[in-house]
Parts: C-alpha cells; structure tokens; sequence
C-alpha cells in the first residue's frame, strides 16, 4: 500500500512539475484564456473554457484522493457490514413503519414539543462535555440555553433559545476524547445505532451513564418505570435523523458512510 | 429555414439569477429566498412501490444486492383525477434524488399526481429493471423505461388519471425524449407534453467534459494533501471561524462568500468527483451483473460480510469513457453486428431524433447557455431542431437554475399550456 502510495505521489509530483510550466501550444487546452467566457454564434458560453486544465489531462488527482481516503482502520469489516445489513433491514421493517406511524397518530406542534423536550435533557451531557473541553463561551451558552428551555420553555417543550440565537450546539464524550488526542481506534458499526468507532463507543457508553446518573428532570427515573419513554425516545431520534439507507444510492454506500461519518467525526472535534 | 421560429432567449438583466458561475450554480443551485414555495413531505400523499421487472435477478445477483433486486419508485397521488407526471432523474440518480423530489413537489403542487423514476444509469435501475444492465445505448435505456412506466399504470389501476406528462433533467431528459419517440409507437400513455431539461444533446462530449473536470489544476494539493484534505481543511476553517456547524441551505452560498471560497477550478473538480463515483457505480454494477469480469472476478463469491473495497478500487479508475470503451461499445457492436463508436455516439444522442423533435410541437426543452455538459455547435443543434420551443437561460450551469422562481413558473406554464 506505502509503495503505492509511493508511486501515486511520485507521478503527481511529476505533473505538478510539468503543470509549472506553459502550456504547450499542441495541448488540447489552451491555459491562458480570458477568465470571461466568449459567447458563440449560437448562444454557447463555455464554462470549460475558463478552467486551467492539467496539460495532458492525465493528472491522476481523483483516484490518489479516493484511493487514500478509502483507508480507514477497519478490521472488523466483515462483521461491521454483516450489522450494517443487519441495520438496513431493521431500519426499512422496523423503524421507518415506526416513524411513519408516529407521523400518523400525532399532530406536527406534538412532533416538535417531543422533538425538543428530548433536545432539551441532550444539552446536559452537552453542557458536560463542553466544560470537560475548557470551552467556557460554549458552556456558557448552553447553559443560557437550558435555562431558557427549561423555565421559558416549559421542561424544553419550547425552544425559545434558538429564536433567541443561542443554536443548539453538540458536544459528546467521544468529541471530548478526541479533543483530548484519543485517537478513533478501529471503526465499529453498532447495531440499530449505526456508524462509530471505539473512542465514541465508549463515549456512548459514558454519555449514557451520566445521563443516568444526573437524573435531570426526574427522566431517569421516570424511564425506568415507565419503559415507553424510552421507545418514544428511540422514534424520535429515528423522525429526526435525516438519513436513509440506501439514500446514496450506490453499491459502495458502506465505504461511503464510513468515510463521511470518520470525517464528519473529526470536524465537530475540530470546531 | 425560414419557418422555423427563433428560440426564447432570456436575456441576463430581466432574468435576474444571481450565480452567474456556472460552478457554483451547479453546485449550490438557486439561493434559497429565490425558491418557489414548495409544500412539505409531509403534506403530500406518496408512496415508495416496488416492481419485479427481472425475477430471475433474485438469484443471480449476490446478496449484498438485496436492497435492489425489486425496482423502487415514488408516487403521489392526488385525490381525486388529474394528470399525471412521469420524472426521470438524472445521471446515475434514484427516484429519490434531491431534483426528482423538488420536481415531484413541484408539479404536486401544481394538481399533478406525480411519479418518480430512478435513471437506467442508477445502480438500482441496473441491478432490477434493465435487461443487459449496460446504460449508455440510450433507445435501449428507453424501452427498459418503457417497460417500467407501463408497469408502473398498472399497478395501480383504480388511480384516475388524465393525461400523461413526462419530464426529465439531464440524461433523464435525453432518456425522455427517447421514451416520447417510443410512444409514438406503442401508444401506451399518448403524452400530450414533454419537457425536456438541459439535455446533452451529444452523449461523448457531456461524459468527456465531465471526466475532463477533474483534470483542472487545483491550487493547494501537495505531496501530503489531497484533493479531500484540502476540501475538508477548508471546512474546517470555515466552521472554526464561524464558531458552530450549521448545515442548511445557505451554507453553501455563506462559504463562498468567506475567506474560504472555492476557485472555479477546485468547485469544477469537485463537480467532476461527484460524477466520477456515479461512473465507478455504473462500471461496477454492469461489469457484475453481466460477469464481464475486468472488475469483480466472475466466479468470486460474494456475501453480506465481503469486503466490496478491492472492486471499489478498481471501479475508480474507471471513468465514462473507460466503461464506454471496456463495456458499452463491445456489447453494443456483438448485439447489433458491428458499428462504429461514431454510429453509437449518432444513435445514442439527440441526433437520431432530429426529425421527430423537429416535428413534435408538444416537446420543448429548457437549457442554459453556460451548460458544462454541452460543446461548441450543441446550442446550435437546439435552435435548428426546436426552434421557438427551445428556452435559453443565460446562466444556471447544469441543472442549477431548476429551482429558480422564474425556471419554475416557466416549467409549470409549459404544461398548463
């Protein structure tokens, strides 16, 4: 793989070292045309006239990008993609009728309310993570934004806050690590929770714990006598989480969303 | 020449779209406030449905196929009768991509019920609708087209239709107005209108222009930073400067407007990327399907747990013209007794309907001139075939003009007409 690595690099190299110098005349592509395009007789503006292409046009660009992005620490992938199966199947036969029921039984303002109540009690470990990460104007906004919800807007049935420009703003324990350089360890796709690696597995797993722990509203308990919660919970999350399977359309979605889901992970501890 | 009328050119200053970059009407398409009000999903009637077009598929296909071995589509349905519209995505797109649903609300809107179709380049159409599995011999694309709509009608027997409309956008467009021909035949829904928008009107040069985007010189790569890398550092920065992630609409047009801004370059590689995984898509599922054997190793066994990287590799090399080459022309040439690259380029593309477009006041088409899947002489060909049924839009780029309040009403007027 290094060699290869080796040898893509090497051939950019030698493109990028060509690509300093001027077009040659023979070149399909003229390199200095005018930034504006001409019009043609017809009507016609080429777009493509503008560009400056890559003299011989064999940059090799696309595939060094792809192939070195395909590389993610995967070393479970046959059982990771038997659960993605798994969780495709579950989502289209179980979830989704879920939800489409929810949609059905409920009015769009109860949607919401519970869409927000739920949002509320997340802003706890929310608000957690974000102190672990020394991020003191975050936390301070979170903070503004449980009071907000809470008190204004009823147990979070209301998100006032947001009106107010205070957006939600998600921190978990597996950001926290991350933001601490732990790194992502192999990638992991839990069943019916979809993508994630071992640091946010654990980050889960200690989210959840503190959520118990905390108690914030009584929900803890609550839950535990009342187990319903929890399922509203778990539709919920599925009504709000945008994503289908299959929406990518692509005999290669399971690279995809590896790759999507790895660098979307870097970003929210980068910011 | 003398009768044909001209076109309907929009001039720049009374059409008001404000991305004139072609780029980043592509990729950004109209800014949000310039957006017809649409209604919600959920205020809609629709249905995803299910065909079984290739029974025989269910076994030769592998497992991992599963998803795809029944062809899905989209209807909405009105309550009571009216017209109905047929939408073909575009390519390598599913009847749920992100144009199909903005058209599908669209025309819902408008009283329409709507149905949405995957293109016969999406790996879906491939794997369960299509008979050689090989897009790209366009008459072929639309009679396994043919095949689904009609079946589509009946499924669905009791819903009281009109008329029938069809629409398609890019290569859904040049697809519909194959099928259009096709009815001229068949008869089976007797369109009364075809829209056609931003159409290629010569197949090679829309696949060269696009596998030639992401052969641009982009500033910033190195050695240790790829094309992603650098995309995604630029993200981070924008993100970080911003002080949270807020994914919405007007993201795209704020991040072209901050420091971070893409280059016409970077935007036409990044164009020329999304278009290069719909090749590697299309080159993997056809060679699989028809066990060609120059991807996936015909007699390799394939469960829900192997590992498809290896051919995702190797489909990546591949670009539009590499599966032209590799997979469309040999077949083509065997199922038809020989031919040049040039007669297939001839009856793939518009050219080969010159005289029945020219013929068919009900089909008209809607393009723009700085169109990055069209060449030189392409707008030309439009003009002498369509006459005044052809609309000119001076900006937009490939399809991003769709959703512009103007593009809309236009689109609408044409069926009410």
């Amino acid at each position: 793989m290094v060699k290869r690595l080796l040898l893509v690099t090497a051939l950019l190299a030698a493109g990028h070292a060509q690509a300093e110098e001027i077009a040659p005349r023979t070149s399909v592509i003229d390199a200095n045309v005018a930034d504006a395009p001409v019009e043609q007789s017809d009507g016609f503006l080429d777009p493509l006239r503008s560009l400056k292409f890559n003299p011989g046009l064999d940059q090799r660009e696309f595939e060094r990008s792809t192939l070195t992005a395909l590389n993610v620490y995967d070393p479970l992938e046959s059982v990771n993609r038997r659960i993605y199966h798994f969780n495709y199947r579950f989502d289209q036969w179980v979830l989704l009728p879920a939800v489409d029921g929810y949609t059905a039984i409920t009015p769009r303002f109860v949607r919401t309310g519970v869409s927000n109540f739920f949002s509320n009690l997340g802003d706890v470990p929310n608000l957690f993570n974000s102190v672990l990460q020394l991020k003191a104007e975050r936390s301070a906004k979170i903070t503004a934004r449980l009071m907000f919800n809470t008190i204004i807007g009823v147990g979070g049935l209301w998100d006032p806050a947001t009106k107010m420009g205070l957006p939600r703003q998600s921190e978990d324990f597996g950001q926290t690590l991350g933001f601490y350089g732990v790194p992502d360890g192999p990638y992991i796709m839990l069943p019916i929770l979809g993508p994630s690696n071992l640091r946010d597995t654990t980050g889960v797993v200690v989210d959840y714990a503190g959520e118990q722990s905390i108690n914030y509203l009584d929900m803890a308990n609550v839950t535990s006598d009342h187990p319903e919660i929890l399922f509203l919970r778990a539709v919920d999350k599925r009504y709000t989480t945008a994503f289908r399977y299959g929406q990518l359309n692509s005999p290669f979605e399971y690279e995809k969303v590896r790759y999507v889901y790895t660098q979307a992970r870097k970003l929210q501890i980068a910011e | 020449m003398a009768a044909a009328a001209s076109a309907r050119d929009i001039d720049a200053a009374s059409y008001g779209f404000p991305l004139t970059n072609p780029f980043e009407a592509t990729i950004a398409s109209t800014p949000p406030e310039l957006r017809p009000t649409l209604p919600s999903d959920e205020d809609i009637t629709q249905a995803d449905y299910s065909l079984t077009l290739r029974p025989e598929r269910e076994f030769t296909l592998p497992d991992n196929f599963w998803p795809v071995k029944k062809l899905k589509y989209r209807m909405a349905r009105q309550d009571h009768e009216a017209p109905l519209i047929f939408i073909i995505a575009g390519t390598g797109a599913p009847y749920s991509s992100s144009t199909n649903e903005y058209l599908k609300k669209l025309y819902y809107q408008a009283g329409f019920h709507v149905v949405q179709l995957s293109s016969p380049t999406s790996w879906d159409f491939m794997s369960a609708a299509s008979r050689f599995a090989t897009p790209g011999v366009t008459k072929e694309d639309a009679e396994d087209l043919y095949r689904v709509m009609q079946a589509v009608r009946a499924q669905h027997p009791r819903l009281p239709i009109k008329d029938f409309y069809l629409t398609g956008y890019s290569l859904g467009a040049l697809d519909a107005a194959f099928v259009s021909h096709l009815d001229e035949t068949r008869r089976s829904f007797n369109f009364k209108r075809v829209l056609l928008l931003n159409p290629p009107v010569n197949l090679y040069t829309s696949v060269s222009n696009l596998d030639k985007l992401v052969q641009t010189q982009v500033k910033g790569i190195d050695r240790s930073t790829t094309f992603y890398e650098l995309m995604l550092e630029k993200l981070t920065r924008y993100f970080q400067d911003k002080g949270y992630i807020d994914l919405n609409d007007a993201l795209l047009y704020d991040f072209q407007r901050s420091r971070e801004h893409l280059s016409n370059e970077q935007m036409a590689m990044l164009i020329g990327t999304s278009f290069r995984f719909s090749a590697a898509d299309i080159a993997f599922t056809s060679d699989l399907i028809n066990r060609r054997g120059l991807i996936t190793p015909p007699k390799q066994p394939i469960t829900e747990g192997t590992s498809l990287t290896p051919a995702f590799k190797r489909a990546l090399q591949c670009d539009f013209e590499c599966y032209l080459t590799e997979q469309v022309i040999p077949m083509w040439r065997v199922r038809t007794d020989g031919g040049s690259v040039l007669q297939l380029v001839d009856q793939a593309s518009l050219y080969a309907l010159e005289g029945y477009l020219s013929k068919s006041p009900k089909i008209a088409v809607m393009h723009n001139a700085d169109d990055l899947i069209l060449g030189p002489g392409d707008i030309g060909f439009l003009r002498k075939v369509f006459g005044d049924r052809l609309t000119l839009y001076p900006h937009g780029g490939h399809c991003g003009n769709l959703n512009y309040r103007v593009n809309s009403d236009a689109m609408l007027e044409f069926f009410r007409g």
